[in-house]
C-alpha cells in the first residue's frame, strides 16, 4: 500500500474522515490509499484524488501538494517534508479563510511555437519556449478591466504566463468574497463578450504556496 | 453545452491537480495517455513540460 499525499493541514479535523491522515510534525497530510501496483497515472486514481481534493478544500484551506507524491509510512513523509512544515504552518495560520481563484485568458495573438530543428540542443530548445511563453499578453483593454473589477477582491493577486497561448491571474479570495468574484466574472463576460476567458475555483493553497511562483 | 462545461470543468481540475501546489521531492514513474511529456526525477516529481521549463528558469 502506498499513500498519495494530497496536501497539507492546520488540523486532523481538516481531513477525517474524507481522507486518510499522515501526521507530520504538528501539521496534518491528507492521503488516499491504493496498491503497491497501482499506477498514479491511472485515471480512476486521478478521479478519486480530484474529488477528495475538493471535499477537502470543502472542509477547510490547504497547502497544495502537487499530484505525484507518494509515500509509504509517516516517517518517510516526515523525512521528505518535515523541513517544509514552518513555511506551510504560517502559510495556513496566514490564510486560513482564503481561497485560490483562477482567471485564464487567451492571448490576443499567440505567438508561433519555436521550432526544435531549429534548436541544437534540448536546453536551448526548452529555454525558447520558455521565453516563448512570456511574450503572451492579453487585451489591454480586458487587462485593464479584471484590475478593476477582480483585483481589488482580492488579498493578493499575481498574473503569471503559463504557455504562449495564455495567460493567468492567480488570485487569493477570502471565502466570504467568492460569490462576489464570480459575480464580478459574469460582468466582465458581458462587457468583453470577445475575449475567452475561464474564471475558475476555489482552489487551495498552489500558486501562493508553491515556492517557483514566487 | 452542459458536456461542454463538465469537459472544461475536468480539464480545469486535472490541470490544478498536476501542475500546481508544492513539488516535493521524491521518484515516480507515471505516463498519462497522451499528455505532452511528464518529466520525472529526484526534485519534480510530475509535471508537463512547460511547467518543467518553468522550474528551471527560477
Amino acid at each position: 500500500m502506498k499513500w498519495i499525499v494530497i496536501g497539507a493541514h492546520l488540523q486532523r479535523e481538516d481531513v477525517e474522515p474524507i481522507a486518510n491522515v499522515i501526521p507530520i510534525g504538528d501539521l496534518f497530510l491528507s492521503a488516499v490509499a491504493i496498491d503497491d501496483d497501482r499506477p498514479l497515472g491511472d485515471r480512476d486514481v486521478l478521479m478519486q484524488v480530484a474529488a477528495v481534493r475538493a471535499k477537502l478544500l470543502d472542509r477547510a484551506t490547504f497547502v497544495a501538494i502537487r499530484y505525484g507524491f507518494a509515500v509509504r509510512d509517516a516517517a518517510e513523509a516526515t523525512s521528505k517534508c518535515g523541513g517544509l512544515t514552518t513555511r506551510w504552518r504560517a502559510l495556513l495560520d496566514a490564510h486560513r479563510d482564503e481561497v485560490e481563484m483562477t482567471l485564464k485568458i487567451a492571448t490576443a495573438a499567440p505567438a508561433a511555437r519555436p521550432d526544435r530543428h531549429a534548436f541544437s540542443s534540448g536546453a536551448q530548445y526548452l529555454r525558447a519556449l520558455h521565453a516563448n511563453a512570456h511574450t503572451a499578453d492579453v487585451d489591454p483593454g480586458f487587462r485593464d478591466g479584471v484590475e478593476r473589477a477582480l483585483v481589488p477582491l482580492t488579498t493578493q493577486h499575481r498574473w503569471m504566463h503559463r504557455d504562449r497561448s495564455s495567460m493567468e491571474l492567480a488570485m487569493l479570495v477570502r471565502r466570504r468574497d467568492l460569490e462576489n468574484v464570480r459575480d464580478a466574472g459574469e460582468k466582465l463576460r458581458k462587457e468583453f463578450a470577445a475575449v475567452p476567458f475561464l474564471l475558475s475555483g476555489p482552489w487551495p493553497l498552489e500558486v501562493f504556496a508553491d515556492d517557483h511562483q514566487q | 453545452m452542459a458536456d461542454e462545461s463538465q469537459e472544461i470543468t475536468l480539464l480545469e481540475t486535472l490541470d490544478h491537480l498536476l501542475d500546481r501546489g508544492v513539488v516535493i521531492a521524491g521518484e515516480a514513474t507515471i505516463s498519462i495517455g497522451d499528455v505532452d511529456l511528464l518529466y520525472l526525477g529526484l526534485n519534480i516529481v510530475l509535471a508537463n513540460i512547460d511547467a518543467v521549463a518553468r522550474s528551471s528558469q527560477k
